[in-house]
């Protein structure tokens, strides 16, 4: 009995030392358009991810979707304008890595002079696109770690179909 | 947003009901007549009569929802009055807020120049309540990349609230806005620790930032910290060294170990353990048990690394966390 308690003290104990909880992000949508994928494709793939498209190619202005300022890593693969695809690896992408490891992406964008890696809160990257492995242009909003994806940040926020503006509220990641 | 509320109705359902069998209040809450609802235009000084109410406002989700509207209004607020505002306002608080708007613009993309009018002010201003509130509304922003070098400025002030204003906010911003990965960040936050005269500034900002990707300078201005007459200083100059990048772990590690034969604050060397753990994980071992005569009070401690490294725990999180336990239960 008491090297239960014990035990449970030390749990106890080991929650105590558990890093607070870093400040909530809330992620909004980085232009007006549809949801047109979440965990699954509507083909049924996995997906695990948030995928929004307005359908108009080199639309002005894809922001950084997270809100808060937090610094961005863009890479740009694809210097040309993409609207359907051109193979995985060629993907633009902005990257935040939080302290805890997990990256949360921004992919497929189409460069332009705001492509370059940024601090700031929801501030320009380029402009949708299909860079990297897509059939049309659309932002692809993914948190991972290690390959593994979270889908819990979006969950209950959102659903495909559902058109959204810059304002909208497509998830919370804390 | 379509989030389905999580919540369960009934408490709300059975207080709606209780209300109706309160006729005096719900009759109250039917006849009184409300203000009447006038339209207004979205303006400096529209929003700035708002905040003032707001904040004689006793709920604090209202205050953090006027701070909101104006950060978020601030990319569409008209530029040359939003700076004159803030050029003459003497509240500190109302001073933090439109500082906080012209920052916001900048982070927005909306104007890169506003947040240096922030940071010119915070340097530049007579009254030291108006020059913190300006470093305050600078917090968990890119201030660091984009007022060129303010911070060496401002962790030297004359006045220690702002000194410490300062140093809180570079904490925040490597831990929040840059998570430790932004090279260029970091070494601006070690070049205002270094610049400060005030140890419990330097202390702060060293004993709380992540260190992996500061440059072989940074890491230099670090171990030269080891020499302070400060403790405080030295004991975060060494747990920040813990966490340099893998081709300044060598020199840092030399720089350690040889400094606990010398050192003889018992916190200062319980640091220096830690940073010696930390560069060398389970390879530290063997460096840790030579280290066990220098001050046999502290064979403990190296006993409690030793017992934990050899755990051979793959991150540096867990290897912290579990020593921590196992101090709490041995």
């Amino acid at each position: 009995m008491r090297h239960t308690m014990k035990m449970t003290l030390a749990a106890l104990a080991s929650l105590a030392l558990v890093p607070a909880a870093v400040t909530a992000h809330t992620v909004k949508a980085p232009f007006p358009g549809t949801i047109t994928a979440l965990t699954y494709y509507p083909s049924g793939g996995y997906h695990g991810a948030i995928d929004v498209s307005s359908g108009r190619c080199n639309y002005w202005g894809a922001e950084t979707a997270v809100v808060g300022s937090v610094h961005w890593n863009v890479t740009i693969n694809t210097s040309g304008v993409v609207c359907n695809g051109n193979g995985y690896e060629n993907a633009n992408m902005a990257v935040h890595t939080w302290a805890d490891g997990w990256k949360f992406h921004q992919k497929h964008f189409i460069k332009t002079s705001d492509s370059y890696d940024r601090t700031c809160d929801r501030c320009q990257v380029g402009n949708e696109g299909g860079t990297g492995q897509a059939t049309g242009p659309h932002a692809h909003l993914m948190q991972e770690k290690n390959g593994t994806k979270d889908t819990s940040w979006y969950s209950g926020y959102t659903t495909r179909g559902e058109a959204v503006d810059r304002s909208e509220t497509l998830g919370v990641l804390d | 947003m379509t989030r389905t509320p999580s919540f369960s109705t009934r408490p709300l359902l059975l207080a709606l009901t209780l209300c109706a069998l309160l006729p005096g209040v719900a009759a109250a809450q039917v006849v009184a007549p409300g203000p009447a609802l006038e339209g207004e235009r979205c303006s400096v000084q529209g929003l700035m009569d708002s905040i003032r109410q707001g904040l004689e406002s006793n709920s604090a989700a209202y205050k953090k929802y006027m701070r909101t509207l104006l950060r978020e209004a601030a990319v569409t607020l008209p530029d040359s009055e939003l700076r004159a505002a803030f050029e003459r306002e003497t509240d500190p608080v109302m001073s933090e807020h439109l500082a906080a708007a012209l920052v916001a613009r900048t982070e927005r993309g909306a104007d890169p120049e506003a947040i240096k009018a922030v940071a010119k002010r915070a340097i530049e201003e007579r009254d030291p309540a108006l020059r913190a509130a300006a470093v305050r509304s600078m917090r968990r922003t890119s201030a660091l990349e984009s007022t060129d070098g303010a911070y060496e400025k401002l962790v030297r002030d004359a006045s220690p609230e702002v000194r410490q204003e300062a140093a809180q906010n570079i904490v925040e911003d490597i831990q929040e806005v840059y998570a430790g990965y932004h090279g260029p960040a970091s070494d601006a936050a070690v070049s205002a620790a270094t610049a400060s005269t005030d140890p419990k500034v330097t202390a702060k900002i060293l004993g709380n930032m992540n260190t992996q990707m500061i440059s072989a300078e940074s890491a230099g201005k670090i171990q030269s910290l080891l020499r302070s007459e400060d403790a405080e200083v030295r004991k975060a100059a060494a747990l920040a060294l813990g966490g340099v990048p893998a081709e300044q772990m060598a020199s840092a590690r030399q720089s350690v170990l040889a400094m606990y034969r010398d050192e003889q604050d018992a916190g200062v060397r319980k640091a220096l353990l830690q940073s010696i753990a930390q560069l060398g994980f389970i390879g530290a071992i063997p460096e840790l048990q030579r280290l066990r005569s220098t001050d046999p009070s502290l064979a403990p401690e190296i006993d409690a690394w030793i017992r934990v490294l050899g755990l051979d725990l793959q991150e540096w999180n867990l290897i912290l966390r579990e020593k921590q336990r196992m101090q709490q239960v041995p």
